[in-house]
């Protein structure tokens, strides 16, 4: 595990399902909704995302935007201290939001990670278990492709995926689509494409949940005719490596 | 439709009691996740028996089998003949202190058979000889690096496994090397700069990785190849072991007009009995002794006498020669058939063990139907994999087979609306 990668994983898939929790849950979308500020994180060796919350809505946005709250980290490690939850400051620009950072993104920070580690009884609850498993599956997917971008053996198994899209289908639940390109670069985006090479579905919320969860294992799915493969299947079986690799970087 | 469609009922309840006390149910390369069974609805998990080019599952259902467990299917399965000569050797002991005779006695024939070989080693499955090609090649030149073929299959061992991969230390790949098939300044460029540190090139025949067409030597590929190999002082192994027998008798390096200078087999030497071989030239007799290897099953009685029955009667109807020309009939058969309901079949590799796929098809998921079509109604096939033939295969299977294919590809034109 490296630094860099980590703080890619935090910053473009785990902070950005702060979009997807204010469109999902409730308590977040109160939390926001007389916002209006961008808020831009910058980390060194990583990159840059902003946040935009408007209208009781948020985007994640990769990459520099206009922002009215820039936060500046001084290192990968330091950016992933604060997502750990350990006690850290960044360098922020605009002392005037910074009542943002300390009141609202904290409230969404934590609603974020109250949503990140089910128990069996929070799982129970049919809203918070869908939600659950929306932001697991957008977290793993995302972070894979961080993984296959930026770890040193992520990368070695990224090289041996044939180049095309795989279409990742939870039925009637979350759809992701990953593009190896010619350089094997991975990248995801939410969505369906109609001629995908290699095709990875989870019959319902509850298989997703429970595979991704470590709950069950894809053989038992497969055989109960609850997950399916097809297509190209070397660009699944190296991306199956990848996904190995999440819950070691998220541990 | 014409042809029934499989149930597998007990198919399925058999597999979820395997779940709860074996990995994945059925692991490897026969299980349905490597075995690639798209959809897992549409293949049989689990053979009851089988006899020459069939099997039948426990639902009852026939398969015409043409993948042959993999390969070791070569003759038809169950073989009277072969089955009789293991059966009186079972009577006469297997696993002893000291091995039986038939060890010599199945030597003697190897060697007499194949024609590279002065000396032969048995083991169990194909990885075990060519982990043990490996290191003799270490130990005959001091050397440390080996090269490859680019996607090639050598087994599980960790050697033959690449980084990322689960349960391998970088320790593990860090001295292998890698260069393309049939691309001679490639492997001239590997070699150069790997100067006198190479211990072996170890390579399939041809090129018959999964998912892609395979690809057969260019004329000048072998002869450069073994030039290169003995100007440098680089042991040249050939991994025999799915053409073994299926090409030549005398091994596939014959076949292809060279000799390798270590050469493994496994899957067909003995029809389904569990024996593999490593063979080797003279000048490597010394160092295979100096190299420990054994293993608890590797001299049992049994696979010998069943192999000695196998190579008799495999030479004796030059079945390489069998199995190419029935593959030929069922290959062509096949491209009719597929052209006949607006499908182009690429057919690549040897014609006793052909790959296929359809052209226009970049996902696979077509040609993935149509194989799931075929194992419903009957005919077993895969869809990543080269297929085999075996010399029990008649012409009304392989007619049956040509029939059941016109219906299984009508089913998926009109899904595709293919005309």
């Amino acid at each position: 595990m490296d630094n860099i990668t980590k703080a890619k994983i935090n910053l473009f898939a785990v902070l950005r399902n702060i979009q997807d929790l204010c469109a999902m849950d409730p308590v977040a979308q109160e939390i926001i909704k007389n916002q209006k500020i961008s808020v831009q994180f910058n980390v060194p060796k990583v990159g840059n995302a902003t946040l935009k919350f408007v209208e009781g809505k948020c985007a994640f946005i990769r990459g520099k935007a206009k922002a009215n709250l820039k936060l500046s980290f001084t290192s990968p490690e330091h950016f992933n201290k604060l997502v750990d939850g350990e006690k850290t400051i960044p360098i922020f620009i605009n002392i005037f939001k910074a009542g943002f950072l300390l009141d609202t993104f904290t409230k969404l920070a934590a609603r974020l990670s109250y949503f990140l580690k089910p128990t069996s009884e929070l799982l129970a609850d049919p809203e918070y278990f869908k939600i659950n498993t929306y932001l697991t599956a957008y977290t793993a997917f995302f972070a894979l492709c961080e993984i296959g971008n930026s770890d040193r053996i992520g990368k070695l198994i990224a090289s041996r995926i044939p180049q095309g899209d795989i279409q990742l289908r939870v039925v009637e639940g979350p759809e992701m689509v990953i593009n190896i390109d010619e350089t094997h670069s991975m990248s995801v985006r939410k969505g369906a494409i109609d001629e995908p090479r290699a095709l990875m579905q989870f019959s319902n919320l509850q298989t997703a949940s429970d595979i991704l969860n470590g709950k069950t294992d894809i053989y038992s799915c497969l055989g109960a005719g609850k997950f399916l493969i097809k297509g190209f299947l070397p660009m699944l079986d190296n991306m199956s490596k990848l996904l190995a690799f999440v819950s070691k970087y998220l541990a | 439709m014409k042809f029934k469609i499989n149930d597998y009922t007990k198919n399925g309840e058999l597999f979820q009691r395997a779940l709860k006390v074996i990995p994945g149910g059925v692991y490897g390369h026969q299980g349905p996740s490597e075995g690639c069974a798209i959809p897992i609805t549409a293949f049989p998990i689990f053979s009851d028996h089988a006899k020459g080019s069939y099997f039948w599952d426990v639902d009852g259902n026939r398969f015409i089998d043409y993948m042959c467990a993999y390969g070791p299917n070569i003759m038809g399965y169950n073989d009277d003949d072969v089955d009789a000569a293991a059966i009186e050797q079972i009577k006469l002991g297997n696993c002893v202190t000291s091995p039986s005779k038939v060890l010599v006695d199945f030597a003697e024939l190897f060697c007499d058979t194949v024609d590279m070989a002065d000396w032969v080693f048995f083991a169990k499955n194909g990885g075990d000889v060519t982990s043990f090609s490996i290191m003799i090649a270490r130990q005959a030149t001091s050397r440390k690096k080996i090269l490859m073929l680019k996607g090639s299959y050598h087994g599980v061992a960790p050697w033959t496994q690449k980084l990322g991969c689960g349960g391998i230390l970088e320790e593990e790949v860090t001295n292998n090397l890698y260069c393309k098939f049939n691309d001679l300044e490639d492997f001239k460029r590997v070699v150069a700069e790997n100067k006198g540190e190479i211990a072996c090139f170890i390579t399939t025949p041809y090129s018959h990785p999964v998912f892609e067409d395979n690809e057969l030597p260019n004329a000048d590929w072998y002869k450069t190849v073994r030039d290169i190999c003995t100007k440098e002082g680089i042991v040249l192994i050939f991994d025999d072991i799915r053409c073994g027998f299926r090409l030549d008798v005398k091994g596939s390096d014959y076949h292809y007009g060279i000799k390798a200078d270590l050469e493994c087999f496994c899957k067909a030497i003995a029809n389904g009995y569990n024996v593999s071989a490593l063979a080797g030239i003279d000048s490597l007799r010394g160092t295979a002794t100096d190299v420990y290897y054994t293993g608890s099953y590797w001299l049992s009685a049994v696979p010998f006498a069943a192999g000695i029955a196998s190579i008799k009667k495999m030479r004796e109807m030059e079945i390489h020669k069998v199995v190419r020309a029935k593959g030929e009939k069922l290959e062509s058969g096949l491209v009719e058939v597929a052209k006949a309901n607006g499908f182009e079949l690429i057919v690549s590799g040897e014609p006793s063990m052909w790959f296929m796929r359809l052209k226009n098809d970049y996902s696979s998921m077509i040609h993935q139907e149509w194989v799931a079509e075929m194992v419903k109604r009957g005919v077993f096939m895969t869809s990543h994999h080269n297929q085999f033939i075996n010399s029990s295969l008649s012409d009304e299977d392989i007619q049956f087979t040509l029939d059941i294919a016109d219906e299984a590809y009508k089913v998926v034109a009109k899904i595709h609306n293919i005309k």
